[in-house]
C-alpha cells in the first residue's frame, strides 16, 4: 500500500476538513440541500428476478440476489441461511487494502449483517424443504459501483429492494427426492418476510449540534462522528451504530432516531409502490432487458423517490416538524405527554401484524421511545459502537419499565442516568 | 490549435503524422511515441494538433505524473530532517528542503506542519528519483509559491487543471466579472479557491467541477450558465 494511497478521496485533507466545519457551522451544504434533507433515491430493477440498481445522486450500489440448494447448520437445522457479500472493488479511488481490510468496509459489512441477519428479518424458517438436510441458501451480492457517501443507506435499500424483488422457485421433497421446478411448470414464490429493515445515517460534527442526513463522501469523510440508525416500518429501532469522537447529546440521537423512524417507513412504502410498478411493467410484457449500462444511464426505468412518494412526504412534514417540537417541548418541561403519541400511532399497525411482530421479538418502543427522552445528559461515545439488537430487546424493555418508574420518582439525578448509559453500551 | 477529434487507442499506429513527418520535422507530445519509423499512440483520447507540427493525445487522466517545472499543489505529510515530505498526487511523495523557501536560513526554518497546502514548482521530476519542489525562484523570491491558507482545497482531472491553465481559457475570466477570487490551479488536478464568503467559495467550486463534463467547444456554454451555480 503506497503511503498516500487515500490520494483521491474527497475530504481527507485538513484544508477541506476545517471548510467543512465552517460550512456546517453557516448550516451551508455544498449541493445546496437543508441538514434534513435527503438525497433522491432512484431504483432500476433488471431482468432478472432480484437484481436491483439504486442511486443516492452518484453513490451507486447493485444487488443481486441468488438461491441455490444446500445443507443446514447442525446448530440450526430448520432455518434456510442468508449470506451478505459486499464488494467494493468497482470504487476507483480504494486500492484493495482499502477496499478489503479498511475500516469503513468492515463497519459497512458488519451494518448489513446486523440489519439483515441479526434483526431476522426474513423467515428463515419457511425456507427449510426437509429439515437436517435440504434447505435454501439465499445469497446477496451488493455491488458498490460508485461511492460519493452514505454507502450504508445505499447498500440497505439495495438489499432490501433486491430480497423483496427475488423470486425463488417451487421445490418438493419426497421419498427422499429433492423436486426443483423451473418456472414454467410453477409459478415462483417471493421471501417471507417478518420485517423490513432499512438504515439512515446522519454525520455530526463538533462545530454544530445540528446533525446531517445522507451525507456526501465529502462530508461523511469530515466529520467527528457518524450515526447509523436502522428501522423497520413498524418503526422499530434494529441497528444503531454511534462512532466517532463527538460527545453526542441523547438529545441528539433521539431527535436523529424520531427522523430515521419516519424516513425508513417511507422508504419502505416506496420500495413496495416500485415492486407494484415493476410487476405492472413485466405483466405487460414489455419486460426490462438491457444490460447494466442501460440500468444505470438515464431511462424510463428509473422510479425516483421524489416523484413517487411526492404526496406523502407532503403529508408527512408537518407531523415530523411536531414531533422534533415536541421533543425540544420535552426537554423544557416534564415531558409526559411525549410518550403516547408514537405509541398510539404504533397499535393499529401492530394489531394488524401482530403475529410477524411477535416473532421478531422487536423492541417495544412504547418503553424505550420515552425512556429514553428522558435522558438529556450529556452522553459521551468516543470511538465506540453502541449496538441494541432486537432479539434481545425483551428484557431489556421490561428492565427499563422498572427503571423508568424508578426514574420518575427520583425526578433523574445524574447518577441514575449515567447507570443508565453503562447499560446501554 | 484544430480539435481534429480522431480517437486513437493505445498501440494504434498514426500514419497521418508520418506523412507530415516526411516533408518536416513534427514534435510529438504526451501519449505519442516514435518507434523506429513509425509513430504509435500510447494513450487513448482524441488527437490534437497545434500548427504547425505539434502533434498529442488528449487523454483523460488523474494520476500525475510529475514534469519538471510543473507548478503543483501539494500537501504536507511529513518532516524528515531537513526535508518537508509532499503528497503532490503522483506515484511517489515528493520532498521539499527546508532551504527552498523565501528567506529561509538554517536558523529560520519555515513553519509548516503536516496537512498544510502549498504551492510549489517541480525541480527534479525523474523516473528513477522521488520528485523534488522548491518555493522560490532563480532569484530566490517566492512569487505566488509558498503556502496557501484558508479557502477550499478539491481535486479535479488533470485536464480540467490544464483547461484552467490554457492562456485563452474564458472560464476564469467569466467566473471574474462576477465575483473577485482567489484560486490557485496545480497541473496535478488540485484547485485552492477562496473568496470572501463561504457561500461563493461553494458556488465558484460547483461552477468549477461543472466544466469537468465540458468538452473544449461547451465551455462558453457553460460559462454562460454560471450565474445559475452563483445564485443557488
Amino acid at each position: 500500500m503506497f503511503m498516500n494511497s487515500n490520494l483521491f478521496e474527497p475530504g481527507k485533507s485538513k484544508q477541506e476538513k476545517q471548510f467543512i466545519q465552517l460550512a456546517v457551522k453557516q448550516n451551508q451544504r455544498f449541493d445546496g440541500r437543508r441538514s434534513n434533507e435527503c438525497r433522491d433515491v432512484e431504483l432500476t430493477f433488471g431482468s432478472d428476478w432480484g437484481t436491483v440498481a439504486v442511486s443516492l445522486n452518484d453513490t451507486k450500489v447493485l444487488a443481486q440476489v441468488t438461491c441455490d440448494m444446500g445443507a443446514p447448520t447442525t446448530s440450526r437445522p430448520y432455518e434456510g441461511k442468508l449470506q451478505l457479500n459486499v464488494s467494493i472493488g468497482g470504487v476507483a479511488f480504494l486500492d484493495e487494502m482499502q477496499s478489503t481490510y479498511d475500516q469503513r468496509f468492515l463497519t459497512l459489512n458488519s451494518q448489513l449483517e446486523r440489519t439483515f441477519r441479526s434483526s431476522r428479518c426474513l423467515d428463515l424458517e419457511s425456507l427449510c424443504v426437509a429439515a437436517e438436510k435440504h434447505v435454501w441458501c439465499i445469497r446477496v451480492d451488493i455491488n458498490v459501483l460508485n461511492h460519493d457517501g452514505n454507502l450504508y443507506d445505499a447498500s440497505t435499500i439495495a438489499t432490501l429492494a433486491a430480497l423483496m424483488h427475488f423470486r425463488r422457485p417451487d421445490v418438493t421433497y419426497a421419498n427422499d427426492e429433492l423436486r426443483i421446478y423451473t418456472e414454467k411448470e410453477r409459478e415462483l414464490i417471493p421471501l417471507l418476510f417478518l420485517h423490513y429493515p432499512v438504515s439512515v445515517t446522519y454525520c455530526i460534527y463538533k462545530s454544530n449540534p445540528q446533525p446531517l442526513v445522507d451525507p456526501t463522501l465529502l462530508e461523511e469523510n469530515a466529520a467527528d462522528s457518524v450515526i447509523v440508525l436502522s428501522f423497520n416500518s413498524y418503526q422499530e429501532l434494529c441497528t444503531l451504530n454511534a462512532g466517532g469522537t463527538v460527545p453526542t447529546n441523547v438529545r441528539t440521537i433521539m431527535q436523529c432516531a424520531r427522523y430515521a423512524a419516519t424516513r425508513c417507513k417511507a422508504i419502505v412504502e416506496f420500495i413496495r409502490k416500485t415492486l407494484a410498478l415493476d410487476e405492472e411493467r413485466r405483466l405487460q410484457g414489455t419486460g426490462p432487458s438491457q444490460g447494466l449500462l442501460a440500468l444505470l444511464g438515464e431511462n424510463k426505468h428509473k422510479l425516483s423517490f421524489k416523484q413517487l412518494m411526492e404526496g406523502y412526504q407532503k403529508q408527512d412534514s408537518p407531523t415530523l416538524q411536531d414531533s422534533q417540537m415536541e421533543v425540544d417541548a420535552a426537554q423544557t418541561s416534564e415531558k409526559p405527554n411525549v410518550a403516547e403519541v408514537p405509541v398510539k400511532e404504533e397499535q393499529p399497525i401492530k394489531q394488524e401484524t401482530g403475529k410477524l411482530v411477535q416473532d421478531a421479538k422487536p423492541m417495544d418502543t412504547s418503553t424505550w421511545l420515552p425512556q429514553e427522552a428522558t435522558n438529556d445528559q450529556e452522553l459521551p461515545t468516543p470511538s465506540r459502537v453502541v449496538s441494541l439488537k432486537v432479539g434481545k430487546g425483551k428484557n431489556r424493555a421490561k428492565n427499563k419499565a422498572n427503571k423508568k418508574q424508578q426514574q420518575l420518582a427520583k425526578k433523574q439525578n445524574h447518577s441514575d442516568s449515567e447507570e443508565e448509559v453503562t447499560q446501554v453500551i | 490549435m484544430s480539435s481534429s477529434g480522431t480517437i486513437v487507442m493505445p498501440g494504434e499506429r498514426i500514419s497521418a503524422i508520418e506523412e507530415v513527418a516526411k516533408s518536416k520535422r513534427v514534435i510529438l507530445g504526451p501519449g505519442l511515441r516514435r518507434l523506429d519509423d513509425t509513430v504509435v499512440a500510447s494513450k487513448a483520447g482524441p488527437l490534437r494538433h497545434k500548427e504547425p507540427n505539434t502533434f498529442w493525445v488528449d487523454n483523460y487522466q488523474r494520476r500525475y505524473v510529475p514534469a519538471r517545472g510543473d507548478l503543483v499543489l501539494g500537501i504536507v505529510k511529513a518532516k524528515a530532517g531537513d526535508q518537508y515530505r509532499v503528497d503532490i498526487g503522483s506515484a511517489d511523495l515528493a520532498s521539499i528542503s527546508y532551504l527552498s523557501f523565501e528567506a529561509a536560513t538554517k536558523k529560520n526554518r519555515p513553519d509548516l506542519n503536516p496537512g498544510d497546502l502549498i504551492y510549489a514548482r517541480v525541480l527534479v521530476a525523474s523516473a528513477d528519483v522521488e520528485p523534488e519542489l522548491v518555493c522560490v525562484n532563480s532569484n530566490g523570491k517566492r512569487g505566488k509559491l509558498g503556502q496557501l491558507a484558508d479557502g477550499f482545497f478539491f481535486k479535479c482531472s488533470l485536464n480540467l487543471g490544464r483547461v484552467l491553465l490554457r492562456e485563452n481559457c474564458p472560464a476564469l475570466a467569466a467566473l471574474t466579472r462576477r465575483l473577485p477570487y482567489e484560486i490557485a490551479v496545480g497541473v496535478n488536478g488540485r484547485i485552492w479557491l477562496k473568496a470572501h464568503s463561504l457561500r461563493e467559495t461553494i458556488a465558484l467550486t460547483n461552477a468549477i467541477l461543472a466544466l469537468e463534463q465540458a468538452g473544449y467547444a461547451e465551455i462558453d456554454k457553460v460559462c454562460d450558465n454560471l450565474e445559475d451555480f452563483l445564485q443557488a
